[in-house]
């Protein structure tokens, strides 16, 4: 193993951090956006809201991403004169665009099962104490449901911040020189696969250690209930 | 304390009822639970409600504030009717903001205690009064503290409900409850879920809320108390009324054949 070439393939990689960062966070948060509002739409949409969630879900969380990603980026290149019609052609155009619409799209539908999952795990009875004082509405929400789903649902969603993180890779298929699509070009520069994708992997591997230490230090901030000692008299 | 001194002494104490409920029908699927319920509270009534399992006496509880919609009859809280309308499959409030504002005044304890499990014991009591009730911070927090005092759980206010023994929680909810300044206090078989042991803790301070003139209505299996605290017993059988009265009176020469089954197995 050559560490001097392994050195330079890191500093030529980082480069291309910042895009696989940006991919991520940009993802994560429209996709959280909108796994919001297909929860709530499941919840006061009545049956239509339920079905329509449910189909956005088995579509999304059944087939590849990958898949989602070439439908986006090539196969709505079939329609260009239709997206440039609808003023959509600079949107689809673009691979940075696609790749993130597909990763929003995608995250969504596994976001708004995890919210799901945390909201049903909200026990009845603590959210009939709080009705038999007088909340409801949006007051009940912030104060009872919301604290007690987020606790539920963090673990879950801290395993989909990871996943997110790693599927930005998949957008060096089409052409994105993040990460991993640096690692590709240099690998046909220099035909040297092993040794770029260790450190690509290494890349990865670092920032998941940092997210997951993120995510305990706010699931221990945000469940001092359930850690087992009590606290010292105040 | 000294506000429900000068509400006891008033010469209207009995104009109008605490808690009045008239003609309750409730029914789960094909199954009536309550076939035509009718009581009243006066002012520092306490009134226990016994009944087997079944009997409809939780149910009738949940009633009085609206946690149960019944199907028909009426629900009248300090001589306010909750106003309910057929909806298309069942009866439903006719306005939830009247629903929330007469909640406030009804302090209810549940049997499995339902404590907010991620607030402190503190933040429990002060929940209602701050949040929804709007009243000052740091003068509920002093109240609290001394509810909390008074069912015998001070030192404890800054744990989580996880951290205490089911009688300190339950005692926890009641401070709770009563940190609403609650008109009448609703509890629905508060020491079922306990261990033996922890029963004794729980039922002192309901006693002692009894002794101050609180108007209660209690859901329960203590026969002791029911005939010791309370100032009327009413024994629900298969969704009606089958005894009322005064306990001494009751207990003593029940009038009804199941009443006096019920009593000889409790016993």
């Amino acid at each position: 193993m050559d560490f001097a070439f392994m050195w330079e393939t890191f500093l030529i990689l980082l480069t291309g951090l910042p895009l696989t960062l940006e991919l991520a966070v940009t993802s994560i948060l429209a996709g959280g956006i909108l796994a919001l509002l297909l929860s709530l739409f499941a919840v006061v949409g009545g049956p239509i809201g339920r079905g329509f969630t449910r189909g956005y879900v088995f579509v999304f969380r059944g087939s590849p991403l990958l898949v989602q990603m070439f439908l986006i980026y090539y196969g709505l290149g079939q329609f260009r004169p239709l997206l440039q019609e609808l003023g959509l052609w600079a949107i689809f155009r673009e691979p940075y665009w696609c790749a993130v619409i597909a990763l929003t799209l995608n995250t969504a539908a596994y976001t708004s099962e995890i919210f799901r999952g945390g909201l049903n795990a909200v026990s009845v009875q603590q959210v009939e104490a709080a009705r038999a004082c007088g909340m409801s509405g949006p007051l009940l929400f912030r104060r009872i449901v919301l604290p007690i789903a987020i606790r539920h649902a963090l673990p879950a969603y801290g395993n989909e911040v990871i996943l997110m993180l790693k599927a930005t890779a998949l957008a060096s298929v089409i052409t994105i020189m993040e990460v991993t699509g640096l690692a590709g070009k240099l690998i046909a520069d220099s035909f040297r696969a092993f040794e770029v994708f260790i450190v690509a992997g290494a890349i990865y591997l670092a920032i998941t250690f940092l997210v997951t230490r993120l995510m305990m230090i706010v699931e221990f901030w945000l469940s001092p209930h359930l850690r087992m000692r009590p606290p010292t008299l105040a | 304390m000294s506000d429900r001194g000068t509400f006891l002494t008033a010469d209207n104490k009995n104009s109008t009822a605490a808690v009045s409920v008239k003609d309750l029908r409730k029914r789960f699927g094909p199954l009536e639970v309550l076939k035509g319920v009718s009581l009243e509270a006066l002012e520092g009534d306490v009134i226990s409600i016994l009944g087997s399992s079944g009997s409809g006496k939780s149910t009738m509880l949940r009633c009085i504030n609206m946690l149960e919609v019944p199907d028909s009859g009426e629900v009248c809280i300090g001589g306010e009717m909750f106003r309910l309308k057929k909806g298309r499959h069942k009866t439903e409030p006719a306005d939830r903001r009247q629903v929330d504002r007469l909640r406030e005044h009804i302090g209810m304890v549940f049997q499995s205690f339902n404590l907010w499990s991620h607030m402190t014991i503190l933040e429990n009591v002060i929940e209602a009064p701050v949040h929804v009730q709007k009243r000052n911070r740091a003068e509920c927090i002093e109240e609290a503290e001394a509810l909390l005092e008074r069912v015998g759980i001070g030192d404890k206010r800054n744990f989580y409900p996880g951290h205490l023994s089911g009688g300190q929680q339950q005692r926890a909810a009641i401070a709770r409850a009563l940190a609403q300044r609650p008109k009448v206090m609703l509890f629905d078989e508060p020491t079922s879920a306990l261990d033996p042991e922890l029963v004794g803790e729980v039922l002192k301070v309901m006693r002692s809320l009894a002794e101050e003139g609180r108007t209660m209505l209690v859901v329960t299996h203590e026969m002791a108390f029911a005939r010791d605290v309370s100032s009327r017993v009413v024994f629900l059988h298969k969704g009606v009324v089958e005894e009322e009265g005064h306990p001494a009176e009751v207990f003593r020469n029940p009038k009804s054949e199941r009443f006096r089954q019920f009593l000889s197995n409790e016993r």
